[in-house]
């Protein structure tokens, strides 16, 4: 039989991202149902307030086509922030939980508890994507979110798990 | 000098993983079932849309019935959907979260106070999914929505938001206290 000795934990602070993440996500999904009218109706002032940003043409059918267009993408940021937010922080729950199991290097653990964290904020990432598409315009917010805070958020996330399976799979002396 | 010991994680109580366990199982229960059974439970939601036709503003004109009944039919099979969704998610965050709060809170009051409202609200929440879509075909879109709503997705969703929030405030003090 197999008995498992005590379960070590990672550092308090990835604990925090970890569950504070979970409760934004929750908190998000509920702000998507209960407050969806108030949400539209911020999005639409913000878009008035950026006009020139989101190419209105003066023609009134043009111009709510391309209010609605970013008002749904803005709303898409705030689900996809809900979905990711929930699973990236289980992920960094239990993918810190494996570091501080598997892997004996306490600088290797370090470097890959700070990878992990970082990755653990990519859901952040989408609500930088909402509010960028109603500042800036659609396509041009979605290329911030995306250059600047997804993509790096994301490479540090996959960069943290590929060391992490590494790192279980080396020979131990 | 013997070298200080490593930070452990503290189980939960059983029932509590029993419960987050339980959730998975009906999610994945839930997802089978949706594929075995996807026909059956069409005709029944649309057998039982039929028979109320005043709930669902059915007129009796095919063209305009049968896009009110498929609107109706893509709703039931959403919340079905998001039943199973938020089941195998809820599951887990029970499992982890109550996992962080059996650990991190000292006080026994707030700990069992914790794991309580994410137990329920973990487990409560998915199941308003299930109500709404049971609830479609006998009280139509919006009255079933309210109905969840209130019943359901409010009282557990907050116990849960307020658990995570409790719980990310109780590490945040730990954090400083170490």
């Amino acid at each position: 039989m197999i008995v498992s000795g005590p379960v070590r934990r990672p550092p308090l602070a990835v604990v925090l991202v970890a569950v504070s993440m979970l409760a934004l996500g929750e908190t998000a999904g509920a702000a998507m149902s209960q407050l969806r009218p108030q949400v539209q109706r911020y999005a639409a002032a913000r878009i008035a307030a950026n006009a020139p940003a989101h190419g209105f043409s003066g023609s009134a059918e043009y111009d709510d086509e391309v209010r609605d267009r970013a008002i749904f993408t803005a709303e898409a940021g705030l689900s996809f922030f809900h979905l990711h937010a929930e699973g990236v922080g289980l992920i960094l729950f239990f993918a810190s939980t494996l570091v501080a199991c598997a892997v004996p290097w306490r600088r290797e653990r370090v470097v890959l508890y700070l990878l992990l964290t970082l990755g653990g904020l990519f859901p952040l990432g989408y609500l930088a994507y909402g509010a960028a598409v109603l500042e800036v315009g659609r396509d041009a917010g979605i290329e911030v979110a995306e250059r600047w805070i997804l993509t790096p958020l994301g490479i540090s996330a996959i960069a943290g798990l590929l060391g992490l399976l590494l790192s279980a799979a080396r020979p131990r002396a | 000098m013997s070298e200080a010991l490593p930070p452990t994680w503290r189980v939960p109580p059983w029932w509590v993983l029993l419960v987050g366990v339980l959730a998975i199982v009906c999610a994945e229960l839930g997802g089978a079932s949706m594929v075995r059974f996807k026909v059956e439970l069409t005709r029944w939601a649309r057998g039982a849309m039929l028979a109320r036709p005043a709930v669902h503003g059915l007129v009796g004109v095919r063209d305009v019935d049968e896009r009110i009944l498929d609107e109706a039919l893509v709703k039931f099979d959403a919340g079905l959907r998001l039943f199973h969704m938020h089941a195998e998610g809820m599951g887990l965050v029970i499992i982890a979260t109550t996992m962080v709060a059996a650990t991190v809170a000292r006080s026994a009051a707030v700990r069992r106070s914790i794991i309580a409202l994410l137990t329920t609200g973990g487990a409560g929440y998915p199941v308003g999914y299930l109500v709404w879509s049971a609830l479609i075909p006998s009280y139509g879109l919006e009255r079933a929505k309210t109905i969840a709503e209130w019943l359901v997705w409010i009282p557990f969703g907050s116990a849960t938001i307020v658990g995570l929030w409790w719980l990310a405030g109780l590490v945040a003090l730990r954090m400083a206290r170490a």
